[in-house]
């Protein structure tokens, strides 16, 4: 099967992944609806090489990125460092990542995270969006998003 | 938020009428957490509107949906291990034995839920059954919905890991995009279908393992004995019943004695010789 | 009993931690599977540690990855003792293959619950008597 990941994919993938760390008790899910003000304030990325190119981001407000480390780290809101988010929103991508990854073509490889707290978007030349999931969990907006290289190794255009 | 007494005894009467489970006071925290996801589906905030509108204006379907939301089992793969462990290092060598000239070993899955159960036997046989033995494994439930999910043999990410042998899991399942799939030859080896246990059966078995975990602790002891009754009439004279690890027939069902299998329990019927109760008909060998 | 847990992210070390300790377990944190690798030759082999009864694997790792790091353990008798379990986001069906054939002992696919993880040392014998899931 080598059909593109969707967004129904992404919806799995999200329930699981909260049901597991960010809401164990099932009385904050991730809904699957848009913000109502989608905010970018910290991107976790995850690359995919092989015989599929491309990212897989975790995009979220600043509040959001400071519950999820609460949340994996254990520790109060209020004592969420900017490295803990770090970490923590890195591990994000990297398993949602890695859930993307068994859904395209073998064999493919997964780099290790990387984070950018800046806010920027436009970081991702030459790719083009698969899929994206527009998402609120706790009132705050949070995004999945899926791009697909559209180079090829030798830099020409697919 | 929380149920009141009326709308809890309508609940409860209508799972007791159906499906003969005994919801006795202090579960309304069970009925408000089953009923949740259904409300949430037909557009109501809370579950006493959903339980308002199912007394007074119900929807096509909102019974059955009712009973079968508060009549499902949590399950898993080799759901407390041990009955597992027994079935091979017990049960089998003792119907090896006994079946040598058939080789067909028949076992029924009683409210089977999700099918983890049914699936798991399945694993279990194929992997200890010698060359030239044959097995099949029937999975029954209440919830149409449940034997739905069950027939497609198809579980998540989450479900495989719990309690399922990495081993087993590459052996015996193909991922299938997010989800992974009990391959088709033990998927043959597996039927479903739609039994009250509550209600006279239909012609089923006969059995030579029966497996009939965690339901009857639902039932008053009155049903639990007639669904014992029942069970018996489907097993073979020297067939295995378990049970789930907190349960027992004994206080319930003279006809059954404990065996001790390993660390858990299994039941037998008593022979002729040894009946403590009046011997009903055990002549279907 | 000792238990390594080896991963590249500081949260998943913490979420896999807060579970075993539940168990009562003893643990000794790893970055990647050279850094436990070290750990294991300066206080097991060379010295008179006590060899972790377990250890919980991430796969993707700097340095060493935890595949690498299985093969090598497997590779050392003095280190029968570990059982070794993948806890990783490698979810396609050869990539378990590898990583059994490897000598991993058991397989747990990210994300997981506790109960995951707990049953699963529950079918390695290696969760106290007394301790359910």
């Amino acid at each position: 099967m080598t059909t593109q990941p969707t967004v129904e994919d992404l919806k799995v993938i999200a329930e699981q992944v909260w049901s597991s760390y960010l809401d164990v008790d099932g009385t904050s899910p991730l809904l699957p609806v848009a913000a109502d003000k989608k905010v970018i304030d910290v991107t976790a990325s995850v690359s995919v090489t092989g015989a599929w190119r491309g990212h897989v981001l975790v995009s979220c407000s600043e509040a959001a990125g400071k519950y999820v480390g609460a949340a994996l780290l254990g520790i109060e809101f209020d004592d969420v460092a900017e490295e803990d988010v770090a970490d923590a929103l890195g591990e994000l991508a990297n398993i949602i990542g890695g859930n993307v990854k068994s859904l395209l073509p073998e064999p493919c490889a997964l780099s290790l995270p990387h984070v950018h707290i800046d806010g920027s978007s436009g970081r991702y030349p030459a790719v083009t969006e698969v899929c994206h999931l527009d998402g609120t969990w706790r009132d705050e907006s949070v995004t999945v998003t899926v791009l697909e290289s559209t180079t090829d190794l030798a830099g020409a255009k697919a | 938020m929380t149920l009141t007494t009326q709308e809890f005894a309508f609940i409860s009467g209508l799972v007791r009428r159906d499906a003969a489970i005994v919801l006795e006071a202090g579960k309304e925290y069970l009925v408000e957490a089953r009923l949740l996801p259904l409300a949430r589906q037909s557009g109501l905030p809370t579950v006493s509107e959903f339980v308002n509108r199912a007394q007074q204006r119900p929807e096509p379907d909102m019974h059955r949906k009712i009973v079968d939301a508060l009549t499902t089992n949590e399950t898993s793969f080799f759901r407390d291990g041990e009955p597992f462990k027994q079935l091979v290092e017990t049960v089998l060598p003792d119907l090896l034995a006994r079946r040598a000239s058939t080789r067909q070993i028949k076992v029924w899955s009683a409210a089977s839920s999700s099918g983890q159960e049914p699936y798991t036997l399945a694993m279990v046989l194929n992997d200890n059954l010698p060359a030239g033995w044959g097995f099949d494994i029937v999975g029954t439930d209440i919830s149409t919905e449940m034997l739905t999910r069950a027939e497609a043999g198809q579980y998540t990410q989450l479900e495989v890991n719990r309690g399922l042998p990495a081993q087993l899991l590459v052996k015996h399942f193909e991922r299938n995009g997010a989800h992974w799939k009990i391959a088709s030859g033990l998927r043959n080896k597996v039927s479903f279908r739609r039994i009250n246990l509550a209600a006279p059966f239909p012609p089923m078995g006969p059995f030579d393992i029966v497996f009939i975990r965690n339901v009857l602790i639902y039932f008053d002891v009155q049903t639990k004995r007639t669904v014992l009754q029942r069970v018996a009439g489907t097993l073979r004279p020297d067939g295995w019943l378990f049970l789930g690890s907190a349960e027992t027939t004994i206080g319930i069902d003279d006809r059954f004695e404990r065996v001790v299998a390993g660390r858990t329990s299994a039941y037998k019927l008593r022979t002729a010789s040894k009946a403590a109760a009046p011997v009903s008909a055990l002549g279907k060998g | 009993m000792l238990t390594m847990v080896i991963d590249d992210s500081r949260a998943m070390r913490l979420i896999l931690k807060r579970i075993v300790a539940q168990l009562g377990f003893d643990v000794v944190e790893a970055g990647n599977g050279q850094e436990a690798m070290d750990y294991l030759k300066t206080n097991v082999l060379d010295g008179e540690g006590e060899i972790p009864g377990l250890a919980l694997v991430d796969w993707n790792m700097p340095e060493m990855n935890g595949l690498e790091f299985v093969t090598a353990v497997r590779a050392e008798p003095r280190l029968r003792g570990m059982t070794l379990m993948m806890v990783t986001t490698e979810s396609e069906q050869n990539q378990i293959v590898r990583a059994l054939a490897s000598g991993a002992h058991e397989y747990v696919i990210k994300p997981f619950t506790p109960d995951a993880i707990i049953d699963k040392l529950a079918l390695l014998g290696l969760v106290p008597n007394g301790v359910a899931a």
